[in-house]
């Protein structure tokens, strides 16, 4: 919990100080450990893509079958989008409801342009012959197992992607009916929602480099 | 990991002992944009470098450099998202180790790249 704002904020409503936890909330303890147990999902798709690709005698080089650029945008776009989020939380942590509804509406699109982007990539490759359980390049059938840890891992983060875009249009909403302004901790939704996309985020980080890049 | 950093001055508003006059929070609130806004350019300046090392570093003459430089890229631009975008670096220390949980993944990840590299 960021407490540079704490001026504004009513510390009569703020939990007390646990020796091992600070001020973090039960919901903010919870979405820490959804988060940890969310990245060992994306660890172990990971650690197959390593084992898979370490022993394959015919791995292609990724970055001569797909789109580099495009995607370092759409990494660009979802950093952006990160940073929309926080200005939200500070917003919300400062009662301001008109910023806080901007900012999670600038998250969302983010969020959705890069769902956009991922549907075009996948398009694309299909059309050019990179399929889950079958790839080929220029009619060339290439090791299977290029396509399908591809679909299967970026296909995962899209799925996290378009969760979080429901999970902030749910919180959009609450805060366009006034629900996170209100001063206290009721601001901690909004907290929320934004640890779960800066690891949406983190995870592409991660994603993009060993999916794309090596 | 210290417990301490959550008792740095800068930090000790958030138990609300310390009174913050208007101006000192606002000036606060600036440095917090500052910082986030500091982050968000490292973070893209970082990503335009990891677009660029692949075609400095071919993987035919430098595939292990290539592979080093921009797993150290990708897990920097990790921890400034947890650190100052998912403030960890304000929680006290088992919310840290909660976050770091994933780590061990990531570590038998890189011990079956090194594997793959040295066979």
């Amino acid at each position: 919990m960021s407490d540079t704002n704490a001026a504004t904020i009513d510390h009569a409503d703020l939990p007390s100080d646990d020796p091992h936890f600070g001020k973090a909330t039960g919901g903010k303890i919870a979405m820490w450990m959804f988060i940890a147990q969310d990245g060992m999902s994306f660890g172990g798709l990971l650690f197959a893509y390593g084992v898979l690709r370490g022993t394959a005698n015919d791995w292609p080089v990724p970055a001569e079958i797909l789109g580099i650029p495009l995607t370092a945008f759409a990494t660009f776009l979802l950093i952006c989008s990160s940073l929309t989020m926080v200005f939200a939380v500070l917003a919300a942590k400062e009662k301001r409801q008109a910023d806080l509804c901007k900012w999670l509406g600038a998250t969302i699109v983010g969020g959705l342009a890069f769902l956009g982007i991922q549907a075009y990539e996948y398009t694309h490759l299909a059309h050019a012959g990179i399929g889950f359980t079958h790839s080929a390049v220029d009619g060339v059938p290439i090791n299977s197992l290029f396509g399908t840890t591809f679909y299967a891992v970026t296909g995962f983060h899209g799925l996290h992607v378009l969760s979080g875009v429901i999970y902030l249009t749910c919180i959009l909403k609450g805060a366009m009916a006034g629900k996170y302004t209100q001063g206290g901790l009721s601001f901690s939704p909004v907290e929320l929602v934004g640890l779960f996309w800066h690891f949406v985020d983190l995870v592409w980080i991660l994603v993009f480099t060993f999916i794309y890049l090596l | 990991m210290d417990d301490s950093m959550t008792q740095s001055p800068t930090k000790s508003a958030h138990g609300g002992h310390v009174s913050t006059g208007p101006d000192q929070a606002s000036g606060e609130k600036q440095t917090q944009k500052a910082l986030y806004i500091t982050i968000f350019l490292v973070l893209g300046f970082l990503t335009l470098l990891e677009v660029f090392v692949p075609s400095v570093y071919s993987a035919e003459y430098s595939g292990n450099t290539k592979m080093l430089i921009l797993c150290f890229l990708a897990i920097l631009k990790a921890s400034l998202v947890a650190m100052f975008f998912m403030h960890l670096d304000h929680e006290k220390k088992w919310v840290r180790w909660i976050a770091c949980m994933p780590i061990y993944m990531g570590v038998a990840v890189i011990l079956i790249m090194l594997e793959s590299i040295y066979r």
